[in-house]
């Protein structure tokens, strides 16, 4: 067994030495040829050697069963290796996807930081916003205040408005009250008024009437029963008869007096110097002998009712006529002045005067002041002037001395 | 020619006296028949009432009518004489006392032919009479005259 095991660890040898398995076949028959003697020996050892080329086939199988083995291991190990690779390289990919993960994860946190920093602004915005909103809402409140002022001031101004109008309604009342009033006075005035015409209808009828009586049958006595009564008697009838007549001309100022108080007015321009003008040209033709000496201011223009200012103007003219009779130079004026910035005219003569004591009686009918011889006349004159001024919404008054003439004023 | 007849319509005995007096004094001899109100004035002139039997066609030649008398007024009687077809142009002469226009225009607008205020003073109502007279009874030609 020893040489069997030394040849066998030859052939090991030999055999481990991968390509050298031929090589140590020849030297084996070389060997052989050598032993060709001892062919005992030699089968023996033919039947060692294919034993151990048995052995060996044997022991080649293995080997090619551990080589295929060691080739499958390799191949599992091959397989292995490229799992691992997959591995790898599914570790890398996961490592790169992780690596876009992380990319688009710091993208993210980018825009979330972003988002953030927007939210900021926003929320600072919102800040703002919501500060505004406070701002007005404090605003508001005040507004709130201001309007609940506005309010409470427009409720105390319809307080008083209400009160105003309290206090309206009863100016109102009253006012309505004076109105009826006044309306009812008118009423009295236009049944006064009505009753005025009535009555001067009837005096125009009734008291003349017994008046023409007493003149016509005086008349009829001097006419027919003259021879029969002595001068005395003719005389008495003769001033029953002036009387009459001046009782019928009484009559006649009455009624042109109450004519001038109903007659209707027309308001024109009319030239107040040329009225007068012509009043005293027409009173020198009544009576020549007079020489009065006229002075009248020039284009004197009012706006009046043209018969009633001639009807006043003549009243005027007229007196101022009479009462210089009996002066040496007698001279009337017309002119006009002004007072409280309002024109007055004025007639004025340097005639008998009066006594300024009896001013106010002066323009009451049937007023005279001087007796009857030495200035006749009705008492009517003045009378009749301040109706017409007054009818115009004038003033009249009248200014006076004794012995040094006369001024009567009048405004329109 | 037949003597005209005057109509007086006048309620005032005194003017009644005294228009005739001043009529006479004029020297007109017209017949005057006086009548005291408007009623009676209608009635003479149609023949009726207190005047029955009379013949409306003997007409005055005019009729002196006063304005104020008791119950119908001179206006009226004036109105009924100018609405009568008898009676419408007979000549009227209003004699009054007012001197009221009004009075004169209402006249003069119902058709009187004249208008005479009697004055206070007679002589000047006698002068106003004769020129009446002589206008009216001798001047004037009336339609029916010639009849």
């Amino acid at each position: 067994m020893t040489t069997k095991a030394t040849k066998t660890s030859e052939a090991t040898m030999v055999l481990q030495q991968k390509d050298g398995v031929e090589d140590y076949t020849r030297v084996v028959l070389n060997i052989l040829e050598d032993f060709a003697s001892d062919k005992d020996r030699l089968e023996d050892m033919r039947r060692a050697v294919v034993n151990i080329l048995e052995d060996f086939t044997a022991e080649k199988g293995r080997l090619q069963e551990t080589q295929r083995a060691a080739l499958n291991i390799m191949e599992d190990f091959a397989g292995e290796k490229i799992r691992l690779e997959d591995t790898q390289r599914a570790a890398l990919n996961i490592l790169e996807d992780s690596a876009e993960e992380k990319t688009r994860l710091e993208e993210t946190q980018r825009a979330v930081l972003n988002v953030l920093e927007d939210s900021a602004e926003e929320k600072a915005r919102l800040e703002h916003a919501q500060r505004a909103v406070l701002n007005i809402l404090e605003d508001s409140a005040e507004e709130k205040t201001r309007l609940e002022h506005t309010q409470r001031a427009m409720l105390n101004l319809l307080d008083d408005f209400a009160l105003e109008r309290e206090r309206a309604e009863a100016v109102n009342l009253r006012l309505q009250e004076t109105v009826d009033s006044l309306r009812r006075a008118n009423e009295a005035a236009d049944a006064a008024n009505r009753e005025l015409e009535a009555f001067a209808y009837s005096v125009s009828h009734d008291l003349r009437a017994p008046l023409r009586s007493v003149a016509g049958f005086s008349q009829v006595l001097l006419e027919d029963y003259f021879d029969r009564l002595d001068e005395e008697g003719r005389d008495s009838l003769r001033r029953i008869i002036a009387g009459t007549q001046k009782m019928g001309q009484l009559i006649d100022d009455l009624l042109n007096l109450s004519r001038l108080t109903r007659a209707e007015m027309k308001l024109q321009p009319h030239n107040l110097s040329a009225m007068v003008k012509k009043i005293g040209e027409a009173k020198k033709k009544a009576q020549p002998e007079r020489k009065v000496n006229f002075s009248i201011q020039e284009g004197l223009f009012a706006a009046c009712d043209e018969h009633l200012m001639e009807v006043a103007l003549e009243n005027l003219v007229d007196n101022a006529w009479k009462f210089t009779g009996k002066v040496e130079s007698p001279r009337i004026e017309f002119g006009s002045m002004e007072k409280d910035g309002v024109i007055a005219y004025f007639v004025r003569d340097n005639g008998a005067g009066f006594d300024m004591a009896y001013a106010g009686k002066l323009f009451q009918p049937f007023q005279r002041l001087h007796g009857m011889t030495e200035f006749p006349g009705t008492g009517i004159g003045l009378a009749t002037v301040k109706r017409v001024i007054e009818r115009h919404g004038g003033k009249v008054w009248i200014q006076g001395e004794k012995g040094k003439g006369t001024t009567v004023y009048f405004t329109l | 020619m037949k003597r005209q007849h005057i109509l007086l319509v006048e309620d005032n005995p005194d003017d009644v006296k005294l228009t005739l007096r001043a009529l006479d004094k004029a020297r007109i001899s017209n017949k005057v028949v006086v009548v005291v109100d408007g009623a009676e004035a209608l009635e003479y002139l149609n023949g009726t009432g207190k005047h029955a039997g009379r013949d409306p066609r003997d007409l005055p030649q005019v009729i002196l009518l006063d304005l104020k008398l008791p119950g119908m007024n001179g206006i009226e009687v004036l109105q009924r004489i100018r609405s009568n077809d008898q009676t419408k142009l007979l000549p009227v002469v209003i004699l009054t006392t007012s001197s009221e226009e009004r009075d004169m225009i209402e006249a003069y607008s119902l058709g009187a032919n004249s208008y005479i205020r009697k004055p206070v003073d007679f002589q000047q109502f006698a002068e106003a009479v004769q020129h009446l007279g002589l206008y009216w009874l001798v001047l004037n030609a009336v339609p029916w005259q010639d009849g």
